[in-house]
């Protein structure tokens, strides 16, 4: 078994299967991406080459592109930094009351996590309609008679909306992880820093956070991800309106390339956001190495 | 251990073979014969759904070995599906579409679509300067299906409760709408998500006030420019009329559907829609109430404009076309005859909706089918494709995309003129 597995050609043939597979499913349409992101093309007909063209009219002269940018990252810091330490506390939280209280509340915060994104986004459609939704009748009901907002249309209140109906989809997936990374902590490490006198601040600070931290990090890494590729939900409730005030990067490079049939423009911003995607993926795993290794030499 | 790795490579190459083996069979032992078709009518069961869901019927029963596979969405999803089909070369056989050239087109270039003998279709009795639309470069394309006039259509009881008249101008509009507003109803609703129903009414607007419809042209054409005196006043026109309260609060999120059923379930008193929406005066979905009280008046005029109620903005849009690389060309070709045949009065009979071939008017017509008949016949002047479909695919997108910046206040009347005339001189490049 051994041998067989230090014999180069058969290592060869086992990478094969993999190695086609990242070929034909990743690379290829990278490659393909980039190819049309250098032409004018309506996706039909001819394509024609114009260099860097479309990385020009992205970079310096389209405001909707860094608009779409301004939002992503805008869910993203509200997803790290305002859903994650909010689930993270309710997972400690969890973890301290009875078993089947515990099990009944995590259903509950989970079943958003179990929808579909069609039913969710149609479901917060008709929630937010300002003719017969049930926040503006809820509003009514306490007094506000006047309160006849149009949440997904109103320039003031669209985007804060469409980022509600992101985080509380996304809401039961952190709480899932924190929940799950809470239940392994191993009790001694409680009992232990209890006994040399920490209190409760001290011990979520000091001990469980930082030995959370590889699940903190999956799960940031998940928000960065979803952040990025958030298309459906915003293509259903708003289509990145009114204006672009709710445009996303995904669905931005699927109207230009599908809408306004230029594919060429399309690729381009694909290839920037893959590009964007894998900077910021690298970038969010080298700050939690460097802090794990920091704690590491600490510890040592 | 390699005998094993062999044994493993032999089921998977075994397996593989087995479920691609089962695909080529099912495809290829039946005798039946699949023409797949397409369109953008999602309800089956009524209007113009049903009446195409009877003529595949009535073809199928003449073809018995012949299926039929439809898949339908609503415009702007179809529009894009087709473009995504057309790349990956897998078009339908037989499909509706429009005869826009920022449709057409690029489909016609790209030659996905096949040539029509005019002679033959020339017999189903289509209107002047329909069948006309669908040439490209001297052949035929598409057949058109419907006569799109632009319109209002009405609630009469909601006008009532409100003590509000039928309006002849946009002014009488504007003043009805605290009326409304007090008895909880909402004055006018479109589809504002999807844009265009906002550009066709930017082009019927600039006509109320200029008196033509030609500057729509010129300004594509680039002998106008979108920052005169007559566009500016439009855009400010309709900022106005949002500002005023005159639609729906969530307009530019609320897309066909949402708008519709605000009307059918009788929340609003008016809807901004085309002919071919004709259809709500016989459909099930809606109350009786509803049917009962449903009438149809000329696009409003503009106090002190220059345009008449009489002058129409209208096009022949709809089409059908062939997919030019169908395995079943000549079954395709058939059916799209057969259609030509049946469809006029089919449509009419149902009421489904306004046909672009010459129909006859009947008794039992709804009222809608009367008034818009009527419409039609009094029409002095007709403006023909509308400006957002005279140019390319980008300005459209450009044009719907201003529109609803404009109508949701997030852009000046002069910078979406000048945003407006940008994309005009860029497509015209």
């Amino acid at each position: 078994m051994k041998n067989l597995f230090s014999d180069k050609k058969t290592i060869a043939l086992l990478s094969v299967p993999s190695i086609a597979i990242i070929g034909f499913a990743i690379l290829a349409p990278l490659v393909v991406s980039l190819y049309f992101s250098f032409m004018e093309w309506s996706g039909f007909g001819a394509a024609t080459f114009i260099g860097m063209d479309n990385y020009r009219q992205l970079v310096l002269h389209d405001g909707t592109f860094y608009r779409a940018l301004i939002n992503t990252f805008l869910l993203m810091l509200v997803t790290i930094f305002l859903q994650n330490p909010f689930a993270f506390v309710i997972a400690a939280i969890l973890t301290k009351l009875k078993d089947a209280t515990s099990r009944f509340l995590r259903t509950i915060y989970f079943i958003p996590a179990t929808l579909s994104l069609v039913v969710v986004t149609k479901l917060w459609v008709s929630i937010f309609n300002p003719s017969y939704g049930f926040l503006n009748k809820l509003l009514q009901g306490i007094g506000f008679q006047n309160m006849q907002i149009a949440w997904l249309s109103n320039p003031k209140t669209a985007l804060g909306s469409v980022i509600w109906i992101m985080v509380w989809q996304g809401f039961g997936w952190a709480l899932l992880f924190y929940y799950s990374g809470l239940m392994t902590v191993p009790k001694e490490l409680e009992e232990a820093a209890k006994v040399d006198g920490a209190n409760k601040y001290q011990l979520y600070t000091k001990i469980i956070v930082p030995y959370m931290l590889p699940v903190i990090q999956s799960v940031i890494v998940i928000d960065v991800i979803s952040s990025l590729k958030q298309m459906e939900m915003v293509y259903l409730s708003t289509e990145g309106g009114p204006g672009d005030l709710t445009q996303f990067i995904a669905v931005y490079l699927y109207q230009k390339a599908f809408r306004y049939s230029e594919y060429g423009y399309g690729n381009a911003i694909s290839v920037i956001f893959v590009i964007l995607a894998v900077f910021l993926t690298i970038f969010i795993q080298r700050i939690f190495r460097e802090r794990s290794a920091g704690k590491k030499r600490v510890g040592a | 251990m390699y005998r094993k790795i062999g044994l493993f490579a032999l089921m998977l190459i075994l397996a593989t073979t087995v479920v691609f083996a089962q695909g080529a069979k099912e495809s290829g032992e039946g005798e039946t014969v699949v023409l797949r078709m397409g369109d953008n009518i999602p309800d089956r069961s009524t209007g113009w759904g049903a009446v195409i869901e009877k003529i595949n019927k009535e073809f199928i029963e003449m073809h018995p070995e012949v299926e039929i596979t439809t898949e339908s969405y609503q415009d702007q999803a179809w529009q894009e599906k087709v473009k995504i089909y057309a790349t990956a070369n897998q078009l339908p056989d037989v499909m509706k579409y429009w005869s826009f050239s920022t449709l057409l087109q690029p489909l016609v270039d790209g030659k996905f679509v096949e040539p029509l003998n005019m002679d033959t279709f020339k017999q189903y009795g289509y209107m002047a300067g329909s069948l006309e639309g669908n040439v490209y470069d001297g052949e035929l394309y598409g057949i058109p299906v419907s006569a799109d006039l632009w319109v209002i259509y009405v609630n009469k009881a909601l006008f009532e409760k409100a003590g509000v008249p039928l309006p002849e101008s946009w002014e009488d509009i504007v003043a009805s709408v605290p009326k409304f507003k007090a008895q909880g109803i909402i004055p006018m609703v479109t589809d504002g998500k999807d844009g265009w129903p906002l550009c066709e009414m930017f082009d019927n607007i600039q006509q109320r006030i200029s008196g033509s419809f030609q500057p729509v042209a010129d300004a594509i054409d680039r002998k106008a420019r979108y920052t005169d005196d007559n566009f500016l006043q439009t855009a400010r026109y309709i900022q106005n009329l949002v500002k005023a309260g005159v639609f729906q609060s969530d307009l530019v999120t609320s897309d066909y559907g949402a708008s519709r059923n605000l009307f059918g379930q009788e929340r609003a008193a008016m809807y901004m829609m085309g002919s071919w929406e004709m259809g709500l005066a016989t459909d099930p979905n809606f109350s009786d109430s509803f049917r009962e009280n449903l009438d149809v008046i000329e696009f409003p005029v503009v106090e002190g404009g220059k345009g008449n109620s009489n002058d129409l903005l209208a096009w022949f849009g709809g089409n059908y076309i062939v997919n030019a690389k169908s395995e079943h060309k000549d079954l395709a070709l058939e059916y799209l005859e057969y259609y030509a045949k049946v469809f006029p009065a089919y449509a009419w009979e149902t009421q489904a909706t306004f046909p672009a071939q010459k129909v006859d008017a009947r008794e039992n017509d709804t009222i809608v089918a009367k008034k818009l008949l009527d419409i039609a016949a009094d029409a002095k002047t007709t403006s023909g494709t509308p400006g957002l479909d005279r140019s390319t695919a980008a300005f459209k997108e450009t044009h719907q995309d201003l529109m609803r910046r404009l109508m949701s206040n997030i852009i000046t009347p002069e910078a979406f003129v000048a945003e407006l005339d940008a994309a005009a001189e860029k497509a015209a490049k």
